[in-house]
């Protein structure tokens, strides 16, 4: 496990964005156990009362949840996973059609780029 | 709660401290920042009854602080004091005997921890190890708050990032931690407050995680704008 946390976004936000990748990914599947809070705090070397803000937040937002003093567990609810991989697609293709619109491109020029940038990086 | 309140203290014509209030509290990492020689220590030793005060008061849970203040408190200084010839061991037999609060089994898992050899002299260690000796005696009492000056000051990269982890470990558990430091790179996504001392005064006190939810500034920020104003 290893984040790189930027200093200006609340630590608890960078660590809920990185369950998300991990679930959007796979790398955290449905069910699967994860770290204690103190564990977590540990391992990536943040402060524990912000591992914990984190992990209620996520059992708030049903990606998480936690039977009585069992160890919690990322969410077998379908919807919820699906919607995770959605709301990061999302939030990039946000993020990169701002960033290309203040340069002013077509979006057809724009999109045969992506194309091709995508294939490449898959010979790579 | 450690409720620092309006503390000031002069040596000879120097005032030190001029009206020093903040609070601390247990299960937090409250951090006082500020340049060398802002009174960072001088505060430390106010909280254990140290030096005595020209003004204000400290209190412990509403009450305040006295000769007792040992038994809830700790503090770890800047740098060893045991005798450089002594042993781990020795130095870990002379805190056994003197402090009822002592506790082995920590003291073990932090030795553990450390990867430190019990039969070695303080002489011989790096810069390094000697501080993690230092503060595994401090963090094995049984105590409420750790009071920390300059934990990571002058020690190499790796030392640092070990230290920082015992932070976020059981070994701290839900103690109150107070430390001081002028680096606060390193430590920014370990602390819950930050203190910002200058010229004897807190020029301000928040919440580093609030502060950048809020306002979207890191802890180099704020002191940026509040140091260079």
């Amino acid at each position: 496990m290893n984040v790189m946390f930027n200093k200006r976004d609340p630590v608890y936000v960078q660590v809920i964005r990185y369950f998300k990748e991990q679930i959007a990914t796979g790398m955290f599947e449905s069910g699967q156990e994860i770290p204690s809070r103190r564990e977590l705090a540990n391992r990536l070397k943040i402060n524990p009362n912000t591992a914990q803000r984190a992990y209620k937040e996520m059992e708030e937002a049903g990606l998480i949840y936690t039977e009585r003093n069992l160890p919690s567990k990322i969410t077998k609810d379908e919807a919820i996973l699906k919607s995770v991989r959605q709301e990061l697609i999302m939030e990039a293709v946000d993020d990169f059609v701002s960033s290309i619109r203040s340069i002013n491109v077509p979006v057809d020029e724009v999109l045969d780029l992506v194309k091709e940038t995508f294939e490449n990086e898959d010979d790579k | 709660m450690i409720e620092v309140n309006d503390i000031k203290k002069k040596f000879g014509r120097k005032q030190v401290l001029n009206g020093v209030s903040f609070t601390a509290e247990k299960g937090k990492i409250t951090c006082i920042i500020g340049i060398n020689g802002v009174g960072k220590t001088t505060i430390m030793n106010a909280i254990m009854n140290l030096t005595p005060l020209n003004g204000g008061q400290i209190l412990m849970n509403g009450e305040s602080i006295g000769k007792q203040s040992y038994e809830q408190i700790t503090f770890i200084p800047d740098a060893i004091i045991m005798q450089p010839n002594m042993t781990i061991a020795e130095s870990m037999q002379f805190m056994t005997d003197f402090y009822d609060s002592w506790n082995q089994e920590r003291a073990t898992e932090l030795l553990d921890f450390f990867k430190l050899q019990e039969s070695e002299k303080i002489n011989n260690l790096s810069k390094g190890n000697r501080a993690k000796v230092n503060l595994l005696l401090g963090l094995a009492l049984d105590v409420d708050y750790l009071l920390m000056d300059e934990p990571f000051s002058g020690i190499d990269i790796f030392s640092r990032e070990q230290i920082a982890e015992v932070f976020t470990s059981h070994l701290v558990e839900d103690r109150g931690v107070i430390i001081t430091t002028h680096e606060i790179n390193d430590i920014e996504h370990l602390i819950d407050k930050a203190v910002l001392l200058d010229e004897g005064k807190v020029l301000t006190e928040f919440n580093s995680e609030e502060v950048r939810e809020t306002e979207g500034k890191s802890v180099v920020d704020v002191m940026r704008e509040v140091y260079q104003q």
